[in-house]
């Protein structure tokens, strides 16, 4: 009897200490996937307010290019792209909320740099945007090539990379111009809009934002040259390979359904297809979205909900939207850009 | 009593012929072409369509012309990575094509035949135009390999943009006397279009 009552103590203490053990195992589990798929949404680390990439209106509706990114995910996961919530945060500060938690990824038109990965103990899992310096001017100048600016006044702002890339830019190309820069980006519009200036550097896809601002926006061009590298990719923490894959492969599956023609528009029609391509992605064959831990119509879900690339950019960021960025760099590689998913096979 | 008849036979002549030439554009809805409509030039493009310099990165030569008839865009490929991009209007679905022609033929102002099958499908148009600003073709017309596709200006530059052809490649007049001055015959010119599924 008391041998009986003992082993029920033992028994009880063993299954509390299991309980226990259980709980801070789920409470400190580092995976992602699995705490996001718990929690019922996708928690996003997004730029508080830049047109075309992420911007709240009025009523706290999301939209743009790195928004998108994130609903895809989301999509892909709960094939309910609403289940992304966005959690605005500032330049200086994103990396560390990443690093702590408070997000599970960053889509805040972020530069991918070796220094980043390194410091930060992030990994950015491949180019959703390729940025870089370059210059705008008005459309009178007749210029095609940054080449053509010899002798320019260039405004740009204080203490940005671009003001080293311009400095570099024009002394290896023994280029003469003269620097016109102030501390606070709005003086360097208004100093390009009065004139003071010959043209204005900044990175391109933020040139296409101030020329909204100008006084005559029409007047004005962006060059098709850039002078450095800003690859702006979504970012998420080392050591957390389940997740990594998930958010690579949602935007290689959207790149990979524009180079093979699949759209919101016609993926009933895609689920229909004999391509062994187009039946790889949509899942009619094989099974990748299990091995990622997903569904076999995991793409289905992203294209028929957010869309490929192509309309991803087009809707926030591409000629017929506000900003009217062409594609350039962005465009697919086959049709005059560098964009290029690796196959899914 | 004759004046009265031959008015009612002028009459029913009128309201048939009315009757077909609406039949027709019912049976064949061409939006695209328009005989004897004078070209508005300052017709303003979206800047999506206006001739401008972009970022081009490809294995053909400068020189080359690629159109894309997904993005409704013509490149002039230029050294450098970039590429010459004017705004076209393309085919209407099942009139696009893709594939490797050169130009074989260049004409300013060009007359008009409208080949054969055109003219049976839509049998309102005219058996031959003389050149001219009311000439669908526009100022210039280069001609593509052996087919009866032509890349040529228009009398409707609201079409840029568009895919409202039987299968040729449409500029705005001045964009076409532009691309026309840089391009010689014998230029390749790789026509691409959207995968199928």
């Amino acid at each position: 009897m008391r041998s009986f009552r003992g082993g029920l103590l033992i028994g009880l203490a063993v299954a509390v200490l299991v309980g226990v053990l259980a709980v801070i195992y789920e409470f400190y589990d580092t995976r992602t996937l699995k705490r996001t798929v718990r929690r019922g949404e996708v928690l996003c680390g997004v730029n508080k307010g830049l047109p075309g990439f992420s911007i709240p209106d009025d009523k706290g509706n999301w939209t743009g290019f790195d928004v998108d990114f994130c609903r895809a995910v989301a999509a892909a996961i709960f094939n309910d792209p609403s289940k992304a919530k966005f959690v605005p945060l500032d330049a200086s500060e994103r990396f560390k909320e990443l690093q702590s938690r408070k997000v599970d990824i960053l889509s805040r038109n972020s530069t991918w740099s070796m220094a980043r990965e390194l410091d930060y103990d992030l990994y950015f899992p491949a180019v959703a945007y390729y940025d870089g310096a370059g210059f705008m001017l008005p459309r009178a100048r007749n210029k095609e090539t940054s080449l053509d600016l010899t002798g320019s006044k260039v405004c740009v702002q204080a203490g940005t990379t671009t003001l080293l890339n311009v400095s570099d830019y024009f002394r290896a190309n023994n280029m003469k111009y003269e620097e016109v820069k102030f501390d606070k980006l709005d003086d360097v519009v208004k100093a390009y809009d009065t004139g003071k200036c010959d043209t204005l550097s900044a990175d391109v896809s933020q040139l296409y934002a101030l020329r909204l601002n100008l006084s005559k926006p029409g007047d004005h061009m962006i060059l098709p040259d850039m002078i450095s590298k800003e690859p702006l990719a979504p970012v998420v923490r080392q050591r957390d390979d389940d997740w990594m894959m998930i958010v690579k492969w949602t935007l290689y599956a959207m790149i990979n359904a524009e180079e093979l023609g699949v759209s919101s528009e016609n993926i009933d029609e895609a689920l229909k297809s004999k391509k062994p391509e187009v039946m790889r992605l949509v899942g009619t064959e094989g099974n990748y979205g299990e091995q990622l831990g997903l569904t076999k119509d995991w793409v289905v879900r992203i294209i028929r909900q957010v869309g490929n690339y192509g309309e991803m950019y087009e809707r926030n960021i591409g000629e017929k939207s506000k900003l009217k960025i062409p594609r350039g760099m962005n465009q697919l590689w086959n049709a005059g850009g560098v964009q290029y998913a690796p196959p899914m096979r | 009593m004759t004046d009265y008849r031959r008015l009612t036979g002028a009459l029913i002549t009128a309201l048939s012929l009315v009757l077909t030439t609406s039949y027709a554009s019912a049976q064949q809805p061409d939006r695209g072409d328009e005989p004897g409509l004078i070209a508005d030039d300052a017709y303003e493009l979206d800047p999506e369509w206006q001739k401008q310099v972009v970022y081009f990165r490809t294995t053909e030569a400068p020189g080359t012309i690629i159109v894309s008839t997904a993005e409704r865009h013509l490149y002039l490929v230029q050294p450098g990575g970039r590429a010459i991009r004017y705004g076209i209007g393309v085919g209407r679905d099942g009139f696009q094509w893709q594939g490797l022609v050169t130009i074989t033929n260049k004409k300013e102002w060009p007359d008009w035949t409208p080949p054969a099958e055109m003219i049976q499908r839509q049998p309102y148009l005219p058996r031959f135009m003389a050149g001219g600003p009311g000439n669908p073709l526009g100022a210039r017309a280069m001609y593509l390999g052996t087919t009866v596709y032509r890349i040529h200006g228009t009398n409707r530059p609201d079409t840029i943009g568009t895919k409202v052809s039987s299968g040729c490649f449409r500029l705005v007049n001045n964009d076409v006397a532009d691309l026309y001055d840089r391009v010689p015959v014998g230029t390749k010119v790789v026509i691409r279009q959207k995968p199928e599924l």
